[in-house]
């Protein structure tokens, strides 16, 4: 009935420390207190941990004393059975104590400690407990860790994908929207060209490549946004102009001039900028040399006024056959050069381009402004009897004649019926009957056909004459008073007498004051047949003064806090003074930079009153001037040749006379 | 300069020199007195008057030839900047001190903040261009954090040490964990727990926000301080005091300050070494960033 027990301890240099008592007696104890058997010097170890009791000649029985269970065979238990024969293992705290069978019946127990102490501290601690090493993974593998992040999502998978989708289809609603022209003057400063509202990105949802997009896309080409391969079509070759006319048709937005003359009329790139766009493959001229994207929603239409400038400042000096001023900026822009009927035409009107100052216009029209815009006149009053509104003053307001177009850009052509008719009445006669009668107009225009109708009429008057009809008078007369003749007059003794009565009437019409010498240059061929005998000079109405630019009218209703007839008058200053249709009243370029560029009156503001980009009042993409249909020097581009065109029935030049 | 100061007195005539190089710490702030820091000043000022005259169309960036060139000259100083690592490794080459790469590698980074931002024209954006932008800040950030702990921390941290050794600090919680180890044996099972939970859940650094907050009021010590204290003035209120867990509580005690004054040493160190592992890593994650960042304009082109 004995125990052997051995306690080990390690040796700083490694080496075991063997104690080996020998107990002769039934049961040993074991815990962390100095009056146990079994010592065990270690926190976690009870003072009276177990007691170990010999129940058999090579069993015994392990029993805790402290309620803290001892490990045995890998389970906790607070009470064990245990075959020495086993050489079974009891683990308390850090403790194992290993059972076997020892010298003369003994049970030898071997107590030796399996877990270090804490303090057993080197110096690797010291760096983990002194440095961030031991708090932080290493500086090295954050670095491997982010760049890979870097490389793989933000170069190699947009890689991927740019590889792996070969070429984008482009959305076919944008295809069509594209090819389809814009209308004149839409490009311009009217407004109607505003940034259209973003689009949303076609389906597909977010691509990789995107993020390697320098900026938002214009709101236009918005929903390309995931579609970088739409443009970006080629690797390390700029956008090309072919991807941008895949959509922009060169039908809708034509040569701004044939590229060849584009070409010689550009500045040469020199030094540095012409070595770097030599070397990176970015050749000049091409869309996107003006037009740049991912720049934010409106920034495509932006186009630097450097980039009209850069041909147009010294374009002379290389293309010295140009009709093209040079224009080295707005505050240098040339004085307009009106577009001025220099000879009127029922089918070709001759058109020149003409200095402001002192021009003149050939229209082939009398047409004294000033006393159509008098608030005094007759002309005033007859406009007051006739029911027309007027302006403030009580004159006749400007938009009874020139009436704005559909655009608001300028104005309807004026039509002599519409405009005119109102006072300058064609009604040569009224007959009785219901309703008041029925009143004879002559037909505006045709000059034969009012001759044969005057005619007609007096002949058949002399003939039969019908009771009640009254001859109209064109003379001159107070307004609003009908001079009448009185149709017993019209009735006449003879065929002869008759004939020459209706050869004075129509002289009379022709030459008389009152009806067509009031507006027309009437000459007397002196023809023997009557019909042909008046013969009216043509008249050719400007409907554009300067069409290389565009002037939105609808824009400019107000000025300068002034509105309504005022406003006009503001640029056409001279028009109450203006005593024959040969005078110009367009104003001229200065009268422009009033607001144009001027600076605004806010304190510190450095905006411009109104904008002075080129793009302004002129288009780029207008097209190349054609030649033939206008006089030269009169390029108003395939635009303002396809809008004449459009438009046969209203020419140039507005049909006054047959 | 020191060199150049014999000859200067001979010429002056002034009796006194300026103190020669080896006696007067310079240090890299002020290499060459300040040197780089007229160069790279002259470089920002350059750059500002170049991005200030210069009317960008449609608007400044990088794509602009101003944008290119800013760009160029930043990818360069990118690059030149991060082989500090490599040229702190080589010992002793010429012609350049480590001192004044050091310096220049300072006042360089500083005015890439002036370069970089300008070459973006202050267009940014969620790609990987401002990313690049957006690194490159932070490493230049990080590194000015870095220069302030660098004027300010060490002259702390060696008061904070006295004479004591990070080593000797180990050790004086070591040899208060014994004696507390061996003071605690005849305690009863209860209080063995609380001196367990000082010597066995204690940890002198602990993790990150530990080292850098200072606040270890759940550290194994401090629960058992607190346990055990409680302990010791219930007993004497009792009438009964405990001198086993008074000696514990002195012990405990002891061991706190041991560990204040090692965690004061660590808490430091940790903001000493934290701004590298914010400006080393990034650094190479800018690398890739500026790498991905020239190579899908090229290829976006």
């Amino acid at each position: 009935m004995s125990f052997i027990i051995r306690q080990l301890t390690k040796r700083a240099d490694g080496g075991d420390i063997i104690r080996t008592r020998t107990l002769v007696q039934a049961e040993i104890s074991i815990g962390r207190g100095t009056d146990c058997d079994v010592q065990l010097p270690d926190l976690a170890v009870m003072l009276r941990h177990a007691r170990l009791v010999r129940i058999a000649a090579t069993r015994v029985s392990i029993e805790t004393t402290g309620g803290v269970p001892v490990e045995v065979a890998g389970k906790f238990v607070t009470r064990a059975d245990l075959d020495v024969a086993d050489a079974p293992a009891v683990d308390i705290g850090p403790f194992r104590l290993s059972l076997s069978a020892g010298e003369d019946g003994a049970v030898a127990i071997t107590a030796e400690r399996v877990i270090p102490p804490i303090d057993t501290a080197d110096a690797t601690q010291e760096v983990s407990i002194f440095s961030l090493a031991g708090a932080m993974p290493t500086r090295r593998r954050l670095a491997w860790a982010g760049a890979l992040v870097v490389l793989i999502g933000l170069l190699l998978l947009p890689l991927a994908h740019f590889i792996g989708e070969g070429r984008a289809a482009l959305p076919q609603s944008m295809v069509a929207e594209a090819a389809r022209p814009t209308t004149p003057g839409q490009a311009f400063g009217d407004g109607r060209l505003g940034v259209p509202a973003a689009r949303p990105a076609v389906a597909g949802g977010f691509a990789p490549d995107e993020v390697w997009s320098s900026g938002p896309l214009s709101n236009a080409h918005a929903s390309l946004s995931n579609n970088c391969g739409a443009c970006h079509t080629q690797a390390f070759v700029s956008v090309t102009d072919s991807a941008c006319q895949a959509c922009h048709t060169k039908s809708a937005l034509p040569d701004h001039a044939a590229p060849a003359r584009l070409a010689s009329g550009r500045q040469p790139e020199t030094g540095v900028m012409a070595a770097a766009h030599g070397a990176f493959n970015l050749p000049q001229g091409r869309c996107t040399s003006c037009h740049k994207e991912h720049e934010g929603e409106a920034t495509v239409m932006t186009v630097a006024q450097q980039f009209c400038t850069d041909c147009h400042a010294g374009l002379k000096g290389r293309l010295p056959d140009t009709a093209v001023a040079d224009v080295p900026g707005w505050a240098r822009h040339p004085d307009f050069r009106a577009t001025l009927v220099a000879t009127p035409s029922l089918t070709r009107p001759v058109l020149a381009r003409t200095a402001l100052a002192g021009a003149r216009e050939r229209s082939g029209l009398i047409y004294p402004h000033d006393i159509h815009q008098s608030a005094t006149n007759a002309v005033a009053n007859m406009a007051r009897k006739q029911g027309m509104t007027l302006a403030s003053d009580g004159s006749l307001p400007c938009a009874a004649c020139h009436v704005p177009d559909a655009d608001q850009q300028r104005f309807k052509p004026i039509d002599m019926e519409a405009n005119c008719g109102d006072c300058h009445d064609l009604a040569f006669a009224r007959e009785a009957g219901p309703g008041g009668g029925t009143l004879r107009t002559l037909p505006h225009g045709k000059p034969a056909q009012v001759a044969g109708i005057i005619r007609d009429f007096y002949l058949s008057q002399a003939l039969a004459p019908r009771a009640g009809v009254q001859r109209i008078a064109f003379d001159r007369r107070p307004p609003g008073r009908l001079a009448e003749v009185e149709a017993q007059q019209l009735r006449l003794a003879s065929i002869g007498d008759a004939q020459g009565r209706a050869r004075a009437a129509v002289a009379g019409i022709f030459t008389g004051r009152g009806l067509c010498t009031d507006c027309h240059v009437v000459t007397d061929t002196g023809s023997a047949d009557i019909t042909r005998r008046f013969a009216i000079a043509p008249v050719s109405l400007n409907d554009h003064y300067l069409p290389q630019g565009r002037f939105p009218h609808g824009k400019h209703k107000s000025h300068d806090g002034k509105t309504g007839d005022a406003a006009c008058l503001a640029c056409h200053t001279g028009i109450t003074r203006s005593k024959a249709a040969t005078d110009v009243n367009i104003p001229g370029v200065a009268n422009c930079r009033q607001c144009h560029g001027a600076p605004a009156k806010a304190l510190l503001a450095r905006t411009a009153k109104a904008g002075d980009s080129c793009d302004t009042c002129h288009g780029y993409h207008d097209g190349v001037a054609p030649a033939g249909a206008v006089p030269a020097g009169h390029g108003g581009g395939q635009r303002t040749a396809a809008r004449l065109a459009a438009a046969p029935a209203r020419p140039r030049s507005a049909g006054f006379g047959s | 300069m020191a060199s150049t100061a014999p000859t200067r007195k001979a010429m002056t005539g002034k009796a006194v020199t300026r103190a020669p190089r080896d006696t007067a710490h310079e240090g890299f702030l002020g290499h060459r007195r300040g040197r780089w820091a007229k160069v790279a000043g002259t470089i920002s000022i350059v750059a500002l008057l170049a991005y200030l005259l210069t009317d960008a169309t449609p608007r400044p960036n990088g794509g602009t030839w101003l944008g290119y060139t800013l760009g160029s000259i930043g990818a360069g100083m990118i690059v030149w900047l991060s082989l500090l690592g490599v040229r702190k490794r080589v010992i002793g080459s010429k012609p350049f001190s480590l001192k004044g790469w050091t310096s220049a590698h300072v006042y360089l980074g500083l005015s890439l903040i002036v370069i970089g931002t300008l070459h973006t024209g202050f267009q940014l954006g969620w790609n990987v261009h401002t990313l690049a932008w957006a690194l490159m800040m932070i490493v230049i950030l990080s590194g000015l954090w870095g220069i302030s702990l660098y004027a300010t921390l060490p002259e702390k941290l060696s008061a904070n040490r006295g004479e004591v050794t990070q080593q000797q600090m180990l050790e004086a919680v070591r040899t208060l964990d014994r004696q507390l180890d061996l003071a605690a044996q005849p305690l009863g099972a209860d209080d063995a727990a609380l001196v367990r939970m000082s010597l066995e859940e204690c940890r002198i650094a602990g993790s990150l926000g530990q080292r850098l907050s200072g606040n270890y009021h759940r550290d194994g010590n401090a629960r058992a301080l607190a346990a055990i204290g409680d302990k010791v003035m219930a007993a004497m209120r009792s009438g009964r005091a405990d001198e086993r867990l008074q000696q514990i509580q002195f012990l405990l005690e002891r061991k706190e300050a041991a560990l204040a004054q090692a965690r004061r040493h660590i808490a430091m160190k940790a903001r000493l070494e934290l701004w590298l592992y914010v400006h080393v890593p990034v650094t190479i994650a800018l690398l890739a960033a500026l790498f991905a960042h020239v190579l899908s304009v090229f290829l976006y082109w």
